[in-house]
């Protein structure tokens, strides 16, 4: 059980009090693929803090206070500070916490993840729009081709690097803010995207192997219950699995 | 000597050599505002550098080995390792060269910088829908507009060719019977900020 599991807050809660110092707080959503990058990060580098879950369809009120569109993850510090944008907020978890550093300390290596970085930027919108329009029952022949064409890319960089990972040989911030996709391609009913690229299935299999990945890894059977409940516009989606 | 002013390299050119140690390169054109914003921050942290101008109506085949995309800026070191996008150019001058910081040290004001950055680059970039609210023309849009209304005005509006999106959304703007009924003649812009340049009480009147 994830440090994450807990009920939604949705319109009518009551505003969550200030956060206790010594912690930092995440307004997130269980299934959310770009926090869930925040949530390895924290992981990753043993960050203590408390997650507070969103009702994505039922935003309360006092959440646009803490972001102005309403958009998770946003982080909050005990000092009243707010940082959103998933890529930030791991910039911000890395500089700020000390222990292990997820970008490498070379300013090179650092700009090349960045680079990286840029080169994912088209996966997000096309694995939503894959799942959308299977959940739909429409066809996405070609959504699945600019999607497989996507990972080539990738491909071509871990051949080109001889690198188990995106950043080298251990596992570094870049690895971490490509993973959440990866992880739902399966879920997702996409992972025939990846037959054409062994490299990059190699990849995945070692992300499996990782503890951070696997201290957060999403049970299939609850994801496959958040997406029926999703499709199916109840509001009650982002709740389930939880026991209580 | 920067060798900022130089021709641009074109189709059929040479390839330039290697980086001369000491120093870092810079691909550039002269006119772009991305590269501007590598040149500004190597100026302002007093980086030893030299400037390639490409010509970017004619890339030189060799470009594209230095940047898959073909896009300025990009930098390259005397080790030969090439830092392209222009955000990303500007940050690892920072980090890797000596002197005043221009990023600050503090991780939550470092972050709040970059938060405002992702915010002005969803104006230049638009990436996602032709209006900034969405498929319609909404409130947002009115309140960007006159800025970009100068620009038109002041016929520099060649420059957001560099942003696809934008000079699209400009020109849907211009379209709009509220913006095209309320625009500002260019003669006419000229005149008053003549005028006003010369703090001329009479500025805000030209053209009555």
């Amino acid at each position: 059980v994830t440090d994450d599991a807990t009920r939604t807050l949705g319109k009518g809660s009551a505003p969550p009090g200030p956060v206790p110092e010594g912690l930092i707080r995440l307004y997130s959503m269980r299934f959310c693929p770009y926090a869930h990058r925040t949530r390895l990060v924290l992981q990753a580098k043993g960050i203590r803090h408390e997650v507070i879950n969103i009702n994505l369809r039922n935003k309360p009120e006092w959440y646009f206070t803490k972001h102005p569109f309403g958009k998770i993850p946003v982080l909050e510090n005990s000092k009243c500070q707010l940082i959103y944008e998933s890529v930030i907020a791991c910039e911000y978890l890395d500089d700020a916490y000390p222990g292990r550093k997820l970008y490498p300390c070379d300013s090179y290596e650092r700009a090349r993840q960045k680079m990286l970085l840029d080169l994912f930027y088209k996966v997000p919108h096309l694995t939503k729009e894959c799942l959308i329009a299977l959940r739909c029952g429409r066809e996405c022949a070609d959504l699945k081709l600019a999607l497989r064409q996507e990972f080539c890319n990738l491909e071509e960089i871990l051949g080109y690097q001889n690198t188990v990972f995106f950043g080298g040989d251990c596992i570094s911030m870049i690895d971490y803010l490509f993973w959440p996709w990866f992880e739902r391609l399966d879920v997702y009913g996409i992972a025939d995207c990846v037959n054409h690229t062994p490299a990059l299935r190699l990849w995945i299999a070692a992300m499996k192997q990782d503890p951070t990945v696997c201290a957060l890894l999403i049970d299939k059977n609850i994801f496959l219950g958040f997406l029926n409940l999703y499709f199916q516009n109840n509001p009650d989606a982002f709740d389930y699995g939880l026991s209580c | 000597m920067s060798g900022g002013s130089a021709r641009s390299l074109g189709k059929g050119s040479a390839p330039p050599g290697q980086v001369p140690e000491g120093l870092i390169r810079v691909y550039s054109m002269r006119f772009c505002p991305f590269a501007k914003r590598t040149l500004l921050v190597l100026k302002a942290k007093g980086i030893g550098h030299e400037v390639i101008n490409i010509n970017l109506k004619n890339k030189p085949e060799w470009f594209f080995k230095k940047n898959p995309f073909g896009l300025v800026p990009v930098l390259e070191n005397s080790q030969g390792q090439v830092i392209y996008e222009s955000a990303i150019t500007c940050e690892y001058l920072d980090e890797a060269y000596p002197g005043k910081k221009l990023l600050p040290d503090d991780p939550y004001e470092k972050a709040c910088q970059k938060m405002v950055f992702e915010l002005f680059s969803k104006v230049l970039t638009n990436k996602k829908t032709t209006f900034f609210g969405g498929s319609s023309l909404s409130m947002i849009d009115y309140l960007i507009w006159p800025w970009f209304e100068w620009l038109v005005a002041l016929e520099l509006n060649e420059y957001v060719n560099h942003t696809p999106n934008l000079k699209l959304w400009m020109e849907a703007m211009m379209k709009d019977p509220a913006v095209s009924s309320l625009f500002i003649d260019p003669k006419a812009f000229r005149g008053f900020l003549d005028l006003y340049l010369q703090n001329n009480l009479e500025a805000c009147d030209y053209g009555l």
